[in-house]
């Protein structure tokens, strides 16, 4: 119980601070602005290359922005942290590792689904595609999935800012990878074979896909085992994370460099 | 004045060359909107499309990175409590800043190199530069327009904490209407003007107007003219909102 409530206390706490340090005059528009203008300049690309339709780079790029909160959520958790120089007083407090961290990530992961929806909305009006009402069910699960996935991935990178101090950076490598690896704006097909392989293991690969299925009107349960291979992936980086928390946490405990910045 | 500027430059373009994981990023992204546009752009079978691209790419770059060091220099200065020291030197803060945007655009032509050589590596893309000299003054013409473009933005960074946010949400606007992977002529025709107003525009022209043998120099006059009016601008800029910060007192506020 105690768990849970620093999981949605924490979460909201950081919320509100959030919003007490930028104002939601600046903070809407970037976090909208963002993602709009990135499904548009690769819609326009595909339309330049005559390669795949609006609707392929439109829910690949809208995907995109969850995987982006969830992993900056989630990486800068403790990065910001550090930053700030409270990273020492927060892991000496008894609480639960991963429900601080999780709390922290929670409301950039809700905002990243919004986000993503808000601009898949935009977007389909401006390029003038239609989605049938009845996928909407459909990529409201596949949503769930990559944001689960993207979060979990995001644990490791921010597991990862126990011991470095440029994960921000590093975060923004992978994101910048995942542009093309992940099939968001390149179709699988062209890519060389062992990159395809990489594909299969990443997040936000199978929950693309699954997306792009159910909005080219297949049923949930088509695609359904492309949802289960995206929580499973998703799982298997939890684990990773989890595992990488404990280990990282002990050696900057061991080796007092919680606070090297 | 212009000793100030020149140190800055090189006292800042060190300091981003100093961390080999930071100019990783600077690597990384441009290969990557390289490799999406060859990738898509390949099925146009043109191969000095791929050229042109891989150019576009190292300018989007560049943009990003002035956002990114006009930005970031003056948030990592309001951390370290040293911005008021800064602004209450003698030497104009136009000149502190300047060198800032300025280098950033020029750590951005590292890109150039890494985004010819993984495009002739990996796509056969031709690396053949028809006007070297011109290429060689586009370049840095290229740069410094779009480095001063930056000091227009980094004049509200100094109003405004959070203006890094509205910095890094103009990367995608202005990756779009200035043409530097899609031609300007698919996009609407009321972009074409606004394109006209942007350094990008005019840098790229010049150095892709460059390596495919066309007519560079009236893209890198351009870029000059630009630069001046953006000075100008940008300088203006920041003596108001220097003014209007030490006036509210919120310089400081991280």
């Amino acid at each position: 119980m105690n768990t849970v409530r620093v999981v949605f206390v924490g979460g909201l706490t950081s919320y509100r601070a959030l919003f007490n340090w930028i104002s939601p005059w600046i903070f809407i528009p970037h976090t909208l602005g963002y993602p709009i203008f990135e499904i548009l300049f690769f819609a326009y690309l595909g339309r330049f290359a005559g390669v795949q339709s609006d609707r392929f780079f439109l829910v690949g790029n809208a995907f995109l922005a969850i995987a982006v909160t969830g992993m900056f959520g989630m990486g800068h958790a403790t990065a910001g942290e550090r930053r700030s120089q409270t990273l020492a007083t927060l892991l000496a407090s008894p609480a639960n590792r991963f429900a601080v961290f999780l709390g922290r990530a929670l409301p950039s992961i809700v905002t990243g689904c919004f986000v993503a929806a808000t601009s898949f909305a935009v977007c389909a009006a401006i390029l003038g595609v239609h989605v049938p009402a009845s996928a909407f069910g459909g990529l409201a699960l596949a949503t769930v999935a990559a944001a689960f996935a993207c979060t979990a991935l995001g644990l490791c990178i921010g597991a990862l800012g126990l011991r470095g101090r440029n994960v921000s950076v590093f975060a923004d490598v992978i994101t910048a990878c995942m542009l093309v690896v992940s099939g968001a704006n390149v179709p699988l097909h062209r890519l060389p074979g062992w990159v395809q392989t990489i594909s299969s293991g990443i997040p936000l690969t199978h929950g693309i896909e699954a997306a792009r299925a159910i909005a080219n009107g297949s049923s949930i349960a088509g695609s359904a085992d492309l949802l289960a291979k995206e929580a499973a992936v998703g799982a298997v980086y939890l684990v990773i994370g989890l595992i990488m928390l404990r280990l990282f946490e002990y050696e900057g405990r061991r080796t007092a460099s919680l606070e090297t910045f | 004045m212009i000793p100030a500027i020149l140190t800055g430059i090189r006292l800042h373009m060190k300091q981003a060359s100093r961390n080999p994981f930071d100019l990783s990023g600077v690597i990384v992204w441009p290969i990557l909107y390289a490799t999406i546009a060859s990738y898509l752009l390949d099925a146009r079978h043109e191969p000095r499309l791929l050229l042109s691209a891989s150019l576009g790419a190292s300018v989007m770059l560049m943009w990003s990175l002035v956002v990114i060091a006009s930005s970031g220099a003056l948030e990592q200065q309001r951390w370290q409590g040293t911005l008021e020291l800064v602004v209450a030197a003698p030497t104009p803060l136009t000149a502190v800043i300047a060198p800032i945007c300025v280098a950033g655009a020029l750590v951005g032509t590292y890109a150039i190199g890494a985004t010819l050589a993984w495009g002739a590596l990996l796509f056969d893309v031709p690396v053949k530069i028809d006007q070297p000299l011109a290429f060689a003054v586009g370049v840095p013409a290229c740069a410094l327009a779009v480095g001063m473009l930056g000091l227009i933005l980094a004049a509200t960074f100094v109003l405004y904490r959070a203006a890094f946010h509205l910095g890094i949400a103009t990367q995608y606007p202005v990756w779009i209407v200035t043409g530097l992977l899609v031609p300007i002529s698919l996009l609407p025709s009321f972009v074409r003007p606004i394109s006209w107003l942007l350094a990008p525009t005019w840098g790229f022209r010049a150095i892709q107007e460059a390596a495919l043998g066309r007519t560079p120099w009236p893209d890198i006059g351009m870029c000059f003219v630009l630069s001046a009016v953006y000075l100008v601008i940008g300088g203006s800029c920041l003596v108001a909102f220097e003014y209007v910060a030490r006036s509210r007192g919120s310089l400081r506020l991280t």
